[in-house]
């Protein structure tokens, strides 16, 4: 299922681009996930899973007026595409694709940067996580003269663990860069993370649950989250409070918020559950969507408890 | 919308731009430039 990580921080900058005059397209890599044997190397469940992403950027707002949905599978149909693989591949020695097969796994980055010739990007956007890819496909593009796409990375959100002094893993050569992998929104870890499709009860709960240290910022994730999702996406941010604690607070930047924290003047429990109401109206229309849509839904959490 | 509008709402909450130089000759040359991005079809996700 798709996580807010995905959901909200993708969603956000893909809808800027959009604004910022971008012809933007969101490719779904089902043939990738095929190679990584995801869901057993079957196409049709890929597909599905694939289906379900393009209605959850739709229920984002991201609809085919506005963006370009694309399968690899219709790239990897045609023969010049692999001849790109190859002679991407022949630019870099075997050793530095094997470094740059990331981090969490099994992924061709010679593929991806034959990806971004063949569509004919300007721009690539990704995770931080996925940065080697961006710059092979860079520094392929300059050997081949195929120009060099330019690269944007986003934040990885940190799970509702946060991250807890000694996390740490070996993702990244960079260990502060590794950590902030370790501690994103795994899928792996259900009670620690936000679905898209979490009711507001359950975003609440999951938030009471989450790792909130008082008036500390570094490692924690709910304050991070209004870094990451509730000011991008609004002008001023609101904090409802009970009377006797002194009442709503009212942010119109994330730093006047931060230093609110930091000095006590905002309990943990206050910035929780402002935060899970947040997150509730962010995903209402979401909610709204597959309401109306369900099969999609349906059939992804089918493919999901096998 | 200004050069300089375009340029912040891309570069709002990014870690990273390869390179920011490159990024205002796109905005500069292009309209409508192209841009992706690329999501593995799975239950897993890298945000």
């Amino acid at each position: 299922m798709m996580h807010i990580g995905t959901g909200l921080v993708c969603g956000t900058k893909i809808r800027d681009m959009v604004q910022a005059g971008f012809h933007f397209i969101i490719f779904l890599a089902d043939w990738h996930s095929m190679i990584n044997n995801k869901f057993g190397g079957d196409m049709e469940k890929i597909e599905t899973a694939g289906e379900y992403f393009k209605h959850c950027f739709t229920a984002l707002g991201l609809t085919e007026d506005k963006v370009e949905y694309i399968w690899a599978s219709d790239l990897a149909e045609k023969a010049n595409y692999w001849e790109r693989v190859i002679r991407v591949a022949k630019t870099t020695t075997a050793q530095r694709v094997m470094r740059a097969l990331p981090i969490l796994g099994r992924d061709l980055k010679t593929q991806e940067a034959a990806d971004i010739f063949e569509m004919s990007l300007d721009l690539a956007c990704a995770g931080i996580d996925q940065r080697k890819a961006h710059v092979l496909a860079r520094e392929a593009g300059e050997k081949l003269r195929w120009g060099k796409p330019v690269a944007l990375h986003t934040p990885m959100l940190m799970g509702l663990a946060g991250i807890q002094g000694s996390e740490k893993g070996s993702y990244d050569e960079d260990p502060k860069l590794s950590s902030v992998i370790a501690a994103k929104m795994s899928k792996s870890k259900p009670e620690n993370t936000i679905l898209l499709h979490d009711s507001p009860e359950l975003i609440e709960e999951k938030l009471r649950k989450a790792y909130c240290p008082p008036k500390i910022v570094e490692g924690n994730p709910v304050i991070e989250y209004y870094r990451l999702l509730a000011f991008p996406t609004n002008q001023t941010v609101a904090l409802n409070r009970d009377q006797k604690y002194g009442g709503d607070l009212e942010f119109s930047t994330y730093k006047e918020l931060e230093e609110a924290y930091k000095t006590g003047k905002i309990h943990p429990q206050d910035l929780k559950s402002n935060m899970a109401r947040i997150l509730a109206g962010l995903l209402k229309g979401v909610r709204e969507y597959f309401d109306k849509h369900p099969e999609p839904l349906d059939q992804m959490q089918k493919l999901e408890a096998k | 919308m200004s050069q300089q509008q375009r340029l912040e709402l891309v570069t709002k909450g990014t870690v990273e731009i390869m390179q920011p130089a490159e990024l205002e000759r796109v905005l500069e040359e292009k309209k409508k430039p192209r841009a992706y991005w690329g999501f593995e079809c799975s239950g897993k996700q890298p945000a």
